[in-house]
């Protein structure tokens, strides 16, 4: 049997999807926070979300990186 | 026969297309994330472009369930063809029903029925078969189930804002979910291009080699690969809309944040274990993301009672598939006037499910029924701002759509 590579798929596919969501939802609440009206957010939490959504792209394209034969082969 | 088998297997990668639109689309289309029919057409093109960027499943296809080989048995092309009899009239079957099942295990089941009787049971490696079919069945939901789940609940943790003071619920901006879904049911229509055309192109392949006009151990030829992407391009615009109504409101309510979750999980899943080697389902991984996703927010209800159809739709695949493939066989193995019955039999019996599907159609217009959007809307003026423009900004497309 192969345990040990079901083991394995289980891994990575929990580590991609949460890395994957975990940016993209910090992502989304800052925005939210930058959105609010009542209080006045620093400017920096708005650069940050976009940073969150870049990386979770990052992330995408590094898996992506990761499958694609053509680039690890 | 040879010519015969290729047109069958571009016809199980066409219904394999269509088959599987729901599980990349059903829940952006679900959510609004995407209008219905660019989700089609979204899906079809990523999985034209996946089935070109990598041939590795094809390689390993069918290997091993059937011992095949110097020591084993060859595989004949009437095998094949019979096999591919089985699965596409299972993959039918199930989409007049509405099930999302696995079109890989209805192939799997189709060659295993064929070969038990057309070679016999001996030909058959039951380990294998363990290993690489019932084993998954039961891990691939199971995985995408369990890692959807968490992912919905860390993004509801991390998106959940309540004033300190008030403790009034925050604006919480979750319809941005919706842009994330349509980057990730992208990447499920991508992996299911490398994954699910490879199959087809596998089965062409090893077609070619036992009519020897192919040497053994080669790759797929080019043109194969290209006849390959674009039939599964096709089935899958043609859309099945009743899959998608089934994964997109028939298991439970799916909400942008679920939506994305789901789709995460869906992907990731796939791509882990096409690459890592133990090949899962698409369809059962998909249907376990949503499941596990519909657990994983509070005051969502999973139909359960669809759940065990759907489940009970996934025990009957396999031996259904095999039954008309060994059907096939035994009628092949008369010679030519049994391969003449068996094609014209098994394109009426496409024909007569199509006209069937005509009486109840179930369309791009309606495949996610409007009173599911509706509560969507109501539920969405309660919450904040910004996610009530997003749902009537859903409302405002439906009648488009309907008007199409």
């Amino acid at each position: 049997m192969k345990w040990l590579e079901l083991l394995t798929v289980a891994g990575a596919t929990l580590t991609a999807a949460v890395t994957v969501v975990v940016l993209y939802s910090l992502g989304v609440r800052l925005t939210a926070i930058a959105g609010d009206s009542q209080t006045v957010a620093p400017a920096w939490v708005r650069y940050f979300a976009y940073i969150c959504f870049g990386l979770c792209g990052v992330a995408v394209l590094f898996g992506l990186y990761l499958i694609i034969p053509y680039f690890s082969g | 026969m040879v010519a015969l088998v290729i047109a069958l297997a571009l016809f199980f990668d066409f219904t394999n297309g269509f088959h599987d639109t729901a599980n990349a689309m059903a829940t952006p289309i679900a959510t609004g994330a995407i209008k219905p029919k660019t989700a089609v057409a979204l899906a079809a093109v990523l999985n034209l472009v996946g089935a070109f960027l990598s041939t590795e499943v094809a390689k390993t296809v069918s290997g091993g369930i059937i011992r095949e080989g110097n020591d084993g048995i060859q595989i004949t092309p009437e095998i094949i063809f019979a096999g591919l009899m089985g699965a596409i009239l299972w993959n039918m079957i199930t989409w007049l029903k509405g099930l999302p099942s696995s079109s890989s295990h209805a192939l799997f089941g189709g060659l295993i029925g064929a070969a038990a009787a057309g070679i016999g049971f001996h030909s058959i490696n039951l380990e294998s078969l363990l290993q690489k079919v019932i084993l998954p069945a039961i891990f691939a939901p199971l995985i995408a189930g369990i890692v959807a789940y968490i992912c919905t609940r860390v993004a509801y943790a991390l998106t959940s804002r309540h004033d300190p003071e008030t403790g009034s619920k925050l604006t919480q901006k979750r319809g941005g979910f919706r842009t994330g879904q349509i980057f990730t049911s992208s990447l499920v229509a991508l992996a299911h291009g490398t994954n699910d055309a490879q199959k087809t192109m596998g089965i062409i392949t090893l077609v070619l080699i036992a009519a020897g006009t192919q040497d053994p151990g080669s790759g797929p030829q080019f043109w194969v690969i290209a006849a390959c992407a674009f039939a599964i391009a096709i089935g899958t615009y043609a859309g099945g809309w009743r899959i998608i109504r089934t994964m997109g409101a028939g298991l439970t309510e799916v909400k942008p944040a679920q939506g994305f979750a789901a789709e995460s999980s869906t992907a990731s899943a796939i791509l882990a274990s096409s690459h890592l080697g133990f090949a899962l389902s698409t369809t059962q991984v998909a249907s376990g993301s949503v499941i596990g996703s519909g657990m994983g927010r509070k005051g969502t209800t999973v139909r359960w009672g669809m759940v065990g159809r759907i489940a009970l739709g996934w025990l009957f695949t396999l031996p259904a598939a095999g039954i008309v493939g060994a059907l096939t066989a035994i009628l092949v193995k008369t010679g030519v006037v049994g391969v003449v019955i068996a094609a014209v039999a098994g394109t009426a019996a496409v024909l007569y499910m199509f006209l069937v599907s005509r009486k109840s159609q179930v369309g791009h217009h309606n495949a996610v029924e409007v009173e599911e959007a509706g509560q969507a809307v109501r539920f969405a003026k309660k919450k904040a701002l910004a996610r009530a423009r997003a749902a009537e900004r859903a409302k405002a497309n439906k009648p488009k759509d309907a008007q199409r």
